[in-house]
Order: C-alpha cells, then sequence, then structure tokens
C-alpha cells in the first residue's frame, strides 16, 4: 500500500512538473496580454518537432549522447519555438491586441479567439502535411529506465524514479523558476509587467507595449515548447498530439489563479498529482474525472484559484 | 457547321470505325481486361493500413499478368481499379458507389480495412452483387444475410475464443507450464472491449485462469506507473496488454520494463495489425517489445519465402504484415475462382468462391481451410500467434506458418 502511494507519488510529481511548465507558458502569454491561446497546444507540438529536428538532422543526439542530448535539445527547441512565437505575434497577433484593441468590441476577445483557434488548426494540419501522421519519438534509454530507491532499508519496498520523468521535472522545475526570477528582477520582466499593468500609461513612461508583447508571445511559446520537447523524451508524438493536452493547460491555469506564473505551475502540478493519485482509490478509466471535479471544486469554492490572490496580473 | 461538313467527318470517322474493325477486330484482339477493386483507406489516420494493403494487390497484379493472365480468359489481364475510403464511413461509402458506376463490369473487389467501412462499402457492393473479399472481423459483417461478401479473417468473436486456447497450445509446445493468473491492460475502446468479452464470460474460467489484476484506462494515457505497479504488486503468470496506439503501447511496456518485467521475464499477448508494424519497432525500439507475442488474423510466413522477398524488393517494407499478404491472397484467390468459372461475370465467380474447398493455389495465403460457408465466414480461419524476436515479428503458429519457435517467457 505505501508502496503504490509512493509510486503513484513520484509518477504524479513526473507528470505535474511537465504540466506545470506546459501551464506556464500559457500563463505568462494570459497574463501580460489578456489572450487565450487556443493554439497553445501546436506549440507544444512545435517544441517536440524542434526537438527531433535538433536530435537527429543536426546532429546533437550524436554529439551529446542518449542522456545529454535530448535535454539540450528540448532547451534549444525552446529557442526556436521563442522566435516561432514572436513571428506569430509579428504578422498575426500583432494587428488584434495590445493599442490596437482597445478599441475593439470586448477589448478585441472576438478576433482573438478565432485566430488563436484558426492558427491551431493551421498549425496542426500544416503539420500533418510536413511530417505526416506516423508516430515520432526520441529514442533514448531514459525512458525505459529508472534509479531503484529503498526508501525504508529492511522492507522490500522498492520505488522506481523514471530516468526520463525525474530529469524532465528537474529541468521544468528549473526553467519555471528561472521564468519567474526574470519576470521579477530583469529589466526585461519589469517592461512585461508594466505593459501588463497598464498598456496606456505604460506607453507614456516611453515603454513599447508592442515589444513587450511580442516578447512576452514568444517567451510564453518558449516555455511551452520546452515542455513539449521534455515531453518527447517519453512520448511518441504526431502533429495531433497537442490537443490532449491543450485542456490540462487551460484547467492547470485557472486552478492555479489566472495570471500568476508560480500559481500555474503548481496548477499543473496539482492536476498531475490529482491524476495519477486517484488511481489509488477510483478506476483507472476515472483519472481525468477526478481531476475535473477537484477543478470544479476550487472554481466553487475559490474562484480565484488555488493561488490567486484576486484577479492580479503576472 | 453545315451539312456538308457534318457529312465530310461522319464518314471519315466511319472509315476510321471499319477499319478498326478490320485491323483489331476480335480475332486478334487481347481478351477484356479482368477488372478487381480495391477500396481502402489511402488519405486520413488509416493511410498506412490503406498503403499496405494496396501494395500487396499491386504485386499480385503484376505476377498474374508477368505469368500470362487468366489462362480461362484467353490469357486476359487484371486492372486494378482502386478507390480512397478515407477517414470517414462515408466517405467510403461515396467511394464504392463511384467505383462501381464507372466500372459495370467489375469482377470483384476487397477492403476496406476499418469494419465500419467495410460494412458500408458492402451495402454497395452486395446491391450490385459484387463479390467483397474483406480482411474486417467484425462480426456485424457477417450477420446481414448477404451472399456477396467473404471474411477471409477469423470473425472477432472466433479470435477472441480461440485467442486462450491457442496460446496455451504455443506454452505447451514449447514445455511451459500452463498459466493459472492473467491480468490485463487494456485500453476502453471497442476493439479491446470485444475482444476480451467472451474471455471475461466465462473464457477465462474455461481455460482455468483467475484473472488478478484487470485494468481499463481512457486513452491516451498520461503515464502507465499505477497500471504497470498493480500488475508487478499481482504478478500473474501472463499479461494481456490490449491498446491502440503507438503512444499508449510504448508508454505501457517501457514500464514493464522498467519495473523489471520486460524482454520476456513476463509472458505478454497483444493483438491488432499496429502491433506488428514496422513502426512500432521504431518507437519503441526492439529490446521494448521482445518476446512480445500478437494475435493476429494472417501473416507472411513459411512456404511464403519467396513472395516475401518479391515484396521487400518491390516496396522496401522489412516484412509482409497482414494487410499486404491479404490482399495479395484476395486477388491471388479471384484469379482461381475465375479460372475455376471461366468467366469474369460477377455472379459466377461469386458462385465458385462459395463452392470453394481448396488446399492449393490461393489457399496457403490464409491460415487455417479455404472453404466459405453460407453467411460468408472463411470456418476453418486459423489465428495466428507472432512473437517479437531480435526486432521482428515472427510468426510463431500455426505450424504450418511458423518461420520461429515460441520463446515461452521464464519468470
Amino acid at each position: 500500500m505505501i508502496e503504490n502511494f509512493l509510486q503513484a507519488l513520484v509518477a504524479g510529481i513526473g507528470v505535474g512538473a511537465l504540466y506545470g511548465l506546459m501551464c506556464v507558458g500559457l500563463a505568462l502569454i494570459f497574463s501580460v496580454m489578456r489572450i487565450v491561446n487556443f493554439a497553445q497546444g501546436e506549440l507544444l507540438v512545435a517544441g517536440m518537432y524542434a526537438s527531433l529536428f535538433l536530435v537527429g538532422p543536426i546532429g546533437i543526439g550524436n554529439r551529446l549522447g542518449v542522456y545529454v542530448g535530448p535535454v539540450v535539445a528540448a532547451l534549444l527547441g525552446g529557442v526556436i519555438v521563442f522566435f516561432l512565437g514572436m513571428a506569430l505575434y509579428e504578422f498575426l497577433l500583432k494587428y488584434i491586441s495590445g493599442m490596437r484593441a482597445t478599441h475593439m468590441e470586448g477589448d478585441g476577445h472576438n478576433p482573438q479567439l478565432s485566430l488563436t483557434l484558426g492558427l491551431s488548426l493551421i498549425l496542426s494540419n500544416g503539420a500533418l502535411l510536413v511530417f505526416g501522421s506516423t508516430p515520432q519519438s526520441l529514442q533514448t534509454p531514459m525512458s525505459s529506465t529508472a534509479w531503484e530507491v529503498h526508501p525504508f532499508p529492511g522492507t522490500d519496498i522498492v520505488i522506481f524514479l523514471n530516468e526520463a520523468r525525474m530529469v524532465g521535472a528537474v529541468v521544468a522545475i528549473l526553467v519555471a523558476i528561472a521564468t519567474s526570477v526574470f519576470i521579477a528582477n530583469a529589466r526585461q520582466g519589469k517592461i512585461l509587467r508594466a505593459a501588463a499593468d497598464n498598456p496606456v500609461a505604460a506607453t507614456y513612461m516611453g515603454i513599447s507595449v508592442d515589444g513587450a508583447y511580442r516578447l512576452a508571445f514568444g517567451l510564453g511559446a518558449a516555455v511551452t515548447g520546452v515542455a513539449g520537447g521534455l515531453v518527447a523524451i517519453y512520448l511518441p508524438f504526431q502533429p495531433y498530439t497537442g490537443v490532449e493536452f491543450v485542456m490540462v493547460m487551460y484547467a492547470g491555469v485557472v486552478l492555479g489563479g489566472m495570471g500568476s506564473v508560480a500559481g500555474a505551475f503548481l496548477g499543473g502540478l496539482v492536476i498531475g498529482l490529482v491524476q495519477q493519485l486517484s488511481t489509488l482509490v477510483l478506476p483507472q478509466q476515472l483519472q481525468n474525472t477526478a481531476v475535473f471535479v477537484i477543478f470544479l471544486l476550487v472554481i466553487l469554492l475559490r474562484p480565484q484559484g488555488l493561488f490567486g490572490k484576486t484577479v492580479d496580473r503576472v | 457547321m453545315n451539312i456538308l461538313d457534318f457529312t465530310r467527318r461522319s464518314a471519315a470517322i466511319s472509315i476510321a470505325a471499319i477499319a478498326y474493325a478490320f485491323t483489331a477486330g476480335p480475332s486478334h484482339a487481347a481478351p477484356q481486361p479482368v477488372k478487381l477493386a480495391v477500396i481502402v483507406p489511402l488519405s486520413g489516420p488509416w493511410a498506412r493500413n490503406g498503403e499496405l494493403h494496396l501494395k500487396g494487390a499491386q504485386l499480385a497484379v503484376e505476377q498474374i499478368n508477368a505469368a500470362g493472365g487468366i489462362k480461362a480468359l484467353g490469357g486476359a489481364m487484371i486492372e486494378l481499379v482502386v478507390g480512397d475510403a478515407g477517414d470517414s464511413t462515408e466517405k467510403a461509402k461515396n467511394a464504392a458507389q463511384r467505383l462501381v458506376s464507372a466500372n459495370p463490369d467489375l469482377t470483384g473487389g476487397t477492403g476496406a480495412f476499418v469494419s465500419s467501412f467495410t460494412l458500408a462499402v458492402t451495402e454497395i457492393t452486395e446491391r450490385a452483387s459484387i463479390p467483397w473479399l474483406t480482411l474486417s472481423y467484425s462480426d456485424q459483417i457477417l450477420n446481414r444475410g448477404f451472399k456477396y461478401v467473404f471474411m477471409t479473417s477469423p470473425a472477432a468473436s472466433k479470435q477472441a475464443a480461440d485467442a486462450l486456447p491457442v496460446i496455451f497450445n504455443v506454452a505447451k509446445s514449447v514445455g511451459a507450464p500452463a498459466p493459472k493468473t492473467i491480468g490485463i491492460i487494456m485500453d476502453n475502446t471497442a476493439s479491446p472491449a470485444s475482444f476480451t468479452k467472451p474471455m471475461r464470460e466465462g473464457g477465462f474460467e474455461k481455460s482455468g485462469l483467475k484473472l488478478v489484476v484487470d485494468e481499463v484506462f481512457t486513452p491516451p494515457l498520461s503515464d502507465a506507473t499505477s497500471l504497470v505497479q498493480k500488475v508487478r504488486t499481482a504478478r500473474p503468470d501472463m499479461l494481456l496488454v490490449l491498446t491502440t496506439n503507438v503512444p499508449d503501447t510504448k508508454l505501457v511496456l517501457e514500464k514493464i520494463n522498467e519495473m523489471g518485467m520486460g524482454k520476456g521475464r513476463l509472458p505478454i499477448l497483444t493483438n491488432g495489425g499496429h502491433m506488428g508494424a514496422p513502426e512500432l519497432v521504431k518507437a519503441t525500439g526492439k529490446d521494448m517489445l521482445e518476446g512480445v507475442m500478437v494475435a493476429i488474423a494472417n501473416w507472411g510466413g513459411k512456404g511464403q519465402e519467396e513472395l516475401i522477398k518479391a515484396f521487400q524488393t518491390k516496396t522496401n517494407e522489412p516484412w509482409m504484415t497482414q494487410d499486404s499478404i491479404s490482399t495479395y491472397g484476395d486477388i491471388q484467390l479471384f484469379k482461381d475462382a475465375i479460372e475455376k468459372a471461366g468467366s469474369a461475370d460477377s455472379k459466377k465467380v461469386a458462385e465458385a468462391l462459395r463452392s470453394m474447398q481448396e488446399t492449393s493455389g490461393a489457399a496457403k495465403y490464409f491460415p487455417g481451410t479455404l472453404k466459405f460457408d453460407a453467411t460468408g465466414a472463411r470456418s476453418g480461419a486459423q489465428l495466428v500467434i507472432l512473437q517479437w524476436q531480435n526486432g521482428e515479428p515472427k510468426p510463431v503458429y500455426p505450424a504450418s506458418l511458423a518461420t520461429s519457435t515460441a520463446v515461452w517467457p521464464k519468470r
């Protein structure tokens, strides 16, 4: 029983940390730009393919080996997705957000919804054309090997720490902390917060709101892209894989408290934990039902989210 | 155009027609080609299966035509007409409708892989009295009282009923003790549900098996830890892993390996075409699959070495899957039936198929005996068991097809 509990706990942390990182990307975009990005799942998949491209054709896998290679590729894949995000903002999102949206009905939420939803369809179907529907995967022994831990010497209780999940979780936590520190302390981070707080006032203070939004979208895309690269270490993927994670991302962001980066990470982590720990008492089929029951309860009892104060930006 | 022009043109056409009739008259003409249809998904999520089907059929047509065509019809060539069943029953039905109306002289056809597509396609072909061979194995295909549908694979209910006794035979053949306990990890989609239904409803008891782990999940899986942890605690003598897509399969198999039950320590039985696909080994790596057994309707094996070699050369595929050998066999079967009927008339060919009880010719491409009953089921159809050995799915049962001996994993 203890073994089952510890095993589920470890699995929950492994899954949850990556969910958390995906949520951070979505929350960053939402908190700065007030855009609910429906194409976030596709940015996750972009991170997966970027990682695959870096490991294979670019040769990071050969140079750094099957252990370090995929992790470095996930981080560098984030850089590629960063530029993809900036480009998407520059060519599309710019026209329906920021100062341009202030005069639109409902702050431009309708065009934002249509655009990001359309973008999601175009990106996934475009990827289908280019990459095909055959599932791809990064070949690494990490996904099928585990560190065996004996938490209670003298008993036969063994906890398996899957290498891919644990490495993924550690990297995810580090990236989330780095993002948080960047926003809190760096000059660019302060600009992001200013643009988020009051775009008009920020403009009067000489801040380029446009530039801040571009950076926010790029950064939000990159963080989710890194999460994608880390997921790709253990899960085969194809162009539609993003859909499976999108619901988790929205739920995690709302659960943690809209607009809070740390809250979003913890929201994702809670979802991972509930998903895995629920299997101890409920049938496996009800895993996601458990997640959404908890989600609804939180919304009912604490509408601002678990870690949100009130509606607060960044 | 004035009347003079018209007359001149008509005259010219008539002269040309007469000239053609003299030069290419019936005494010199090659016999009319025999048209056979293949309707499979060539776009959408099942496009890869459709591609494998088509490759098998094309090879058969090429070989038959190169060997002089159909002798009973004076060396008539076979012409393949292809329809794309797409990704929905609606598209499959439309493809069949278009194909049948564009080719009123169609002799027969094969397809459409996905059972629901086959149900739709055969609604059209049945009305046109076109004999239709299919690998799809839903029982529903047989239960409609149709006269022109022939199922070459064992029906789903038969596969499920046969799987356990067959796997016991495999264990016995290598001298391993019969398993006493069993576990199930499956997703809650239609195929695993129907495969395990007869087992749950008395099949396990009849085989003397006790179900000790029964884990059903909703795909896609985020993590297989809790599923496999339960298997690790209960330690069944064998495990059924009934997943329906590559990512879930990878997560489960890797977790089994990680928890020290992989690489042949726990006997694992799976089912379905995707478990023998070349792309699976690319996604999971060959170590994860080592020893895993797959219950399947058909496979290229012993006695078909030449055919498999020709297939590999033509297509660059590493082996001949259930999809390719079935359509290859279907075209060969049509050839045999046309030779027997001495006609390419669809009704006569259907009659010939119904009266078949062969042991040679196309019979060797279908495990078991080749004889269709009144419902169109191949009554003697036998289940094939593959086992992944060194990165390749090798048939280990029945003995007539086996290219390798089963390795019954030791605990």
